[in-house]
């Protein structure tokens, strides 16, 4: 098992690396700016829209939460470009997918927030006169996304791991350009060690600042957080 | 620009998918078996106050649960294989990543049912002369269990999802029978949008149970 470790290999390439991960970055972060106000959306739609448009909506966001990410990708890579006849690239593929994927996550966990509100503050609102579009607005959306906050950034996290499915379809994340160094050195240990190692510090930082955050927020008594 | 849609290829080749879902099925269950057994003591490690125990299994915990699980996969498929003293194929790489990934995930859900069970839970088997082991077995884990239900078939139903991503290291299951037969009849259309549905068609049902058992759960307390 005398197994020479070498990670100045790896180290040389490390700007390929970094660049990967500005790429993963930048897919969630897209992901993200797209997923959370379609979200918003989806999960209001669910909640008051009428029959017609609320069955159709909940069918679309279990399906999205119910199939793996990477059949969700597929279909978008290979399947869709040939339905509409235009040509996509693995990026917008994949910011597709998962401002898609996340949304339907996103709109739950709107929906859990909306309906953990008290129906006393609707009532309290429409005491006041507010109509159904003030009292969500002014009422009870700025209640439940103080709550929603932990589940929210969960979900971002979550995201963020599943961008790493952009790998499959060749769009340079940290995971296919550890793929391509892993191939040109020879080092695959090395290179997907440092690979998961990159993963892990930045994940691990959001989730540590999540649970901090977490953890105030407990303290405040504003949180749905189990 | 209209497309005809045509499933037939599909139904032809049903026996390669139905060998897929069998794949998937047996990678699926095999994990969750194996991380429901070592989830309990690895959660009983990040329970106990002895440092040894505590954080080696704390260690374990955030590693496998903040790195994405296709870099595990990846990892024991293309990485481990230089330094493991047995022979992986594509299965083993698959099954170990998932299942240590499954294990890590579970060990959290039995340290929050453990925890969620009230102390005076502990204290009155204490003094019925119950030692700490028969303390946990015969009065803690009985109840914690109960509420950690919903939990576990959640992850089981994130576990089949996770099972896709054997696709990428070639291991025979549906997704990647979906890749195979899509190559080689041209269909990828019909094909990715059939196996959405298979996948569809089996965690859903379970997704739905999980929804259900919670909000009885919920309704209770």
């Amino acid at each position: 098992m005398g197994y020479d470790w070498d990670f100045g290999i790896v180290f040389r390439d490390f700007d390929l690396l970094m660049l990967g991960l500005v790429n993963t970055l930048k897919v969630t972060g897209l992901a993200l700016l797209f997923g959370v106000p379609l979200g918003l959306l989806l999960a209001l739609l669910r909640l008051y829209g009428v029959w017609i448009v609320r069955v159709p909506v909940g069918i679309v966001i279990e399906f999205l939460r119910s199939t793996p990410p990477i059949a969700q990708l597929f279909w978008f890579f290979f399947a869709l470009p040939i339905l509409i006849g235009v040509e996509i690239d693995p990026f917008r593929a994949s910011v597709l997918t998962f401002s898609l994927q996340s949304s339907a996550f996103f709109a739950e966990v709107f929906r859990g927030g909306i309906i953990s509100i008290d129906r006393g503050q609707w009532e309290a609102a429409k005491a006041i006169g507010m109509d159904r579009n003030r009292t969500l607005r002014r009422i009870i959306l700025p209640q439940a996304v103080k709550r929603m906050i932990p589940a929210f950034l969960e979900r971002a996290i979550e995201l963020m791991k599943t961008t790493t499915l952009v790998s499959t379809i060749s769009y340079a994340d940290v995971l296919y350009q550890a793929n391509s160094i892993a191939q040109s050195t020879y080092r695959s240990l090395e290179v997907f060690t440092v690979a998961a190692g990159i993963y892990f510090v930045v994940i691990f930082g959001c989730s540590l600042g999540v649970r901090q955050l977490e953890r105030h927020l407990a303290r405040s008594g504003e949180t749905t957080a189990h | 620009m209209e497309y005809t849609w045509d499933f037939s290829a599909v139904l032809a080749n049903r026996q390669l998918l139905l060998l897929g879902v069998r794949n998937t099925v047996v990678l699926g269950l095999v994990c969750l078996v194996t991380g429901l057994f070592f989830g309990l003591f690895v959660g009983a490690a990040r329970y106990s106050r002895n440092p040894v125990f505590h954080w080696p299994a704390t260690a374990f915990v955030e590693v496998f649960r903040n790195t994405p699980v296709l870099v595990q996969i990846v990892w024991f498929f293309f990485a481990f294989p230089i330094i493991s003293p047995f022979e992986i194929n594509a299965f083993t790489a698959a099954a170990l990543g998932l299942s240590l990934n499954t294990t890590a995930f579970c060990s959290e859900i039995y340290r929050a049912g453990i925890q969620s069970i009230d102390r005076g839970q502990w204290e009155a088997a204490k003094a019925l002369g119950m030692d700490y082991s028969r303390q946990m077995r015969r009065i803690i884990l009985p109840q914690a269990i109960r509420r950690m239900i919903p939990a576990f078939m959640n992850r089981a139903v994130e576990l089949m999802k996770m099972t896709s991503l054997a696709s990428v290291i070639a291991y025979g299951e549906l997704m990647h029978q979906a890749k195979t037969i899509s190559t080689i009849e041209f269909n990828p259309i019909e094909m990715y949008t059939a196996v959405a549905l298979i996948f569809f068609a089996l965690i859903y049902p379970v997704a739905v149970l999980v929804q259900r058992l919670e909000s009885r759960f919920r309704a209770r307390t």
